[in-house]
């Protein structure tokens, strides 16, 4: 069983940099074999070349902050919807990925176009509160730190069924 | 004479000064000369043409998508007359990097100001080292030179195929040609590629069906090679984008011939793609030309055109402004203004002096004062100089009569000119500067580009500097300036090898910010898309004044203080409407974004944006890229 854990995201942006802020804590973790921690914040379509050149994992699980107009400062877990998108939103994104945009949406979309994506992909999003430039997080989003990494944790491990975690 | 408008005169020895007798030289109510003869209606005309007759329609962009970033343009067709009648550009998003910049260690300015874009992602903390070096007296030593010439060179190879096949290039595909102009697709089918021997392909059909977004070979082709280019860039540079190797007096990165070899590996398979591409580009060119004489004038201007080089010769850069003349002169990309085709300078002080960047039409207001009436040596420097400009955001409601972008207006001598990948090669070909060597000569009214042997024979190709001037030019121009770019790449690779063997290694050099004192100085380098400065004034060690001036500023700009639109709006209001329509709800306005697209805008991404006053929302939320606005 080969197993990505990655993030994505930029950096100094308050809660929208979860990602990249809890990246040396991932690494930090002795994973059993099989899983990798990566760094996928960068543009999407190099992310593809990447990935193009290791052997198609079995399991990838990404952590990254997300709005999708939930209750902001908690975190989520999703399974990837991989209904084929349409021509024209594939087209949109690609655009968008090659004149520089990193967002987690963009990538997946792009990386199954490509035929890049494990199997199951279970997404770990924080619906961030705090949105400006910045070096820290919101309060909610501090409290919830261990939470998200235990998360992301048992998720690599083998993985959770429940939505919402904190 | 250099200037038209200006009131900067030469002596004999060519140093400038300002004319005598006027009392207030710089004034914006003086009448200038301009070849931008055709103007919108005016406001209360166009109403009164929409209310009263069916045929007069608004078109509106927003945001104008297959561009970096957000920009909206908004016109005004008469799809009776198949014209356009009015024309507003508009950058919808605030930069600020002038703002943040202010108070800053003058250090901070390459890793802040490389976030100004992210397709662009070294040219910025490049043109911030090059500020930085002239500002403090700091000379990269010929390595560190030639490396940085390698960087650059490579990445706009990164960028040029993004815009031709991703971009651009489905604007001439199967799919939209198809739907916008069937009888040109119809006479596709059989209209034989000339072409053919080089990129593959025997009939127009058969390349415009290979320019599908998606599934067009060509199409997918260009996202590998972006790998190919970015590989070669961070075998040098470490990253890609915003490295983080860049810094004043050259490059902290380590190279060894291997690094070289590695570089050129890649550069090499590039060879044949630029010999492929300039095969494409003419053919698609010339095939729309056959099927209607008319596409000479889609997206066309007076060529005007602006750049200040790129690419130094290591002997001859020493970062002074005294001698930016001659140190200018020796880039493998010459500096220079053309103005109505004519080439009226190559030394980067007159580019200098000529610049003013007006905001009458933008969401800033206006600035007191004029910090620095001459240059560093002693030349009359404009109040809209941007050394003296003040960056003074006013957002206010949305008004075409009065301000409409977040883009100001840049102007050379007054003057309407454009930025770009072709204006760097129409430059350099009429100028007749470029170095001697074995790739690349420019004859005055040409560039003949010789590409070595790959799978393709050697080919030598030429760009002649064209007699129309419009959207399908600028894309075969930036076909042309690929390999042109990769000829630049070979000669500084050259270079690099023998650096190396006559034992130079060092590629920086050490520098200390002084902390006291006032010092100036201006980055004076290129984007893929074009012209690049960066204005820097710093004082007891932090940056007191910093501005950027980008070519997508120069190209979005709106209308300046004597009412003359900027080139995206001159070549939108120059464009005859040749697209295929039943009825006005089926007008798709491919021939306006053609114009628009041949550009390469390159605009602001952070955007969710609200003008209050309007009824304009920007939906999309993405966070970089913001080069074309401030």
């Amino acid at each position: 069983m080969r197993t990505l854990v990655a993030i994505v995201g930029y950096r100094n942006l308050s809660d929208f940099s979860v990602g990249p802020v809890l990246l040396p804590a991932l690494q930090a973790v002795e994973w059993g074999p099989g899983v990798d921690v990566d760094d996928l914040s960068y543009g999407p379509i190099a992310v593809v070349q990447n990935l193009e050149d290791r052997p198609l994992y079995d399991r990838m699980i990404f952590l990254s902050a997300v709005v999708r107009d939930r209750v902001p400062g908690k975190v989520y877990r999703r399974r990837f919807d991989a209904t084929p998108r349409t021509e024209e939103e594939i087209q949109a994104r690609i655009e968008e990925a090659v004149t520089g945009v990193i967002d987690l949406d963009n990538l997946l979309v792009i990386a199954q176009h490509f035929r890049v994506l494990a199997p199951e992909v279970v997404t770990i999003e924080v619906e961030p509160l705090e949105r400006e430039s910045g070096e820290s997080f919101s309060a909610e989003v501090s409290a919830i730190l261990p939470g998200i990494l235990e998360l992301v944790r048992t998720e690599a491990n083998g993985g959770s069924t429940s939505s919402t975690v904190h | 004479m250099c200037f038209r408008n200006l009131p900067v005169e030469f002596d004999s020895s060519g140093t400038p000064f300002l004319k005598g007798g006027i009392p207030d030289p710089y004034n914006t109510a003086t009448n200038i000369v301009s070849s931008d003869s055709r103007k919108p209606l005016t406001h209360d005309k166009i109403k009164e043409l929409l209310a009263r007759n069916g045929y007069i329609k608004n078109v509106d962009f927003d945001p104008v998508t297959r561009v970096a970033g957000a920009l909206a343009f908004h016109a005004v067709a008469d799809l009776k007359e198949r014209k356009i009648i009015d024309v507003n550009s508009m950058a919808t998003l605030f930069r600020g990097y002038e703002i943040i910049m202010v108070g800053r260690d003058p250090m901070d300015a390459i890793f802040i100001t490389s976030r100004a874009c992210g397709v662009c992602g070294g040219v910025h903390s490049t043109c911030a080292a090059l500020a930085m070096e002239m500002t403090f007296g700091i000379t990269p030593p010929p390595l560190g030179v030639v490396v940085r010439n390698l960087m650059l060179a490579m990445e706009f190879l990164y960028d040029h195929p993004l815009h031709l096949f991703l971009l651009a290039g489905p604007d001439y595909s199967e799919t939209i040609v198809k739907s916008t102009n069937p009888e040109i697709w119809e006479k596709a089918q059989t209209a034989e590629a000339p072409g053919a021997a080089t990129h593959g392909y025997r009939t127009m059909a058969a390349l415009m069906t290979d320019l599908n977004p998606l599934s067009g070979k060509l199409y997918i082709e260009a996202l590998q090679m972006t790998r190919v280019a970015r590989e070669a860039y961070v075998v040098l540079g470490g990253k890609y984008p915003h490295p983080e190797t860049i810094v004043p007096g050259g490059v902290s990165t380590t190279v060894t011939p291997t690094t070289f070899n590695l570089y050129y590996s890649r550069l090499s398979r590039l060879f044949d793609y630029s010999k492929k591409m300039v095969a494409i580009w003419d053919d698609i060119t010339e095939f729309f030309y056959s099927c209607n004489p008319l596409y000479r004038q889609v997206g066309a201007r007076t060529p005007s055109m602006i750049d200040v080089g790129i690419w130094d010769d290591p002997d001859a850069y020493d970062t002074t402004y005294k001698n930016c003349n001659e140190w200018g002169e020796r880039r493998w990309a010459t500096p220079g203004a053309v103005v109505d085709g004519e080439l009226k300078t190559t030394k980067l002080q007159a580019i200098n002096l000529g610049l003013e960047e007006f905001i009458d039409h933008s969401y800033y207001e206006g600035w007191d004062g004029q910090r620095f009436p001459n240059d560093p040596l002693g030349a009359p420097l404009s109040p809209y100089h941007p050394w003296n400009k003040v960056t003074k955001p006013k957002p206010t409601g949305q008004n075409w009569r009065e301000k409409y972008t977040w883009s100001t207006a840049p102007r050379w001598d007054r003057m309407v000119t454009e930025a770009g990948a072709y204006a760097r090669l129409w430059i350099t070909a009429a100028a007749q500067k470029i170095p001697q060597n074995s790739f690349l000569e420019s004859t005055g009214s040409s560039m003949k580009i010789l590409v070595p042997r790959g799978e393709l024979p050697e080919t030598e190709m030429e760009w002649k500097i064209p007699s129309d001037w419009n959207a399908f030019e600028r894309n075969r121009g930036r076909a042309y300036a690929f390999a042109y770019t990769c000829m630049v790449a070979m000669n500084d690779f050259q270079r690099a090898m023998k650096l190396l063997k006559q034992g130079e290694t060092k590629v920086s050099t050490k520098f200390e910010i002084p902390k006291r004192g006032t010092q100036i100085g201006v980055g004076f380098w290129g984007a893929g898309r074009g012209y690049l400065t960066h204005h820097m004034v710093v004082e007891n060690g932090a940056v007191a004044n910093y501005q950027i001036i980008t070519p997508s500023t120069i190209n979005a700009a709106p209308r300046d203080p004597w009412g003359h639109t900027g080139a995206y709006e001159q070549a939108v209001l120059n464009t005859p409407i040749l697209e295929s329509f039943s009825s006005k709800e089926d007008y798709k306005g491919i021939d306006i974004l053609r114009t628009i697209r041949s550009f390469d805008p390159c605009m602001p991404c952070t955007t969710h944006m609200y003008v209050e006053g309007s009824d304009r929302v920007v939906t999309r939320e993405v966070n970089t890229c913001a080069c074309g606005v401030e």
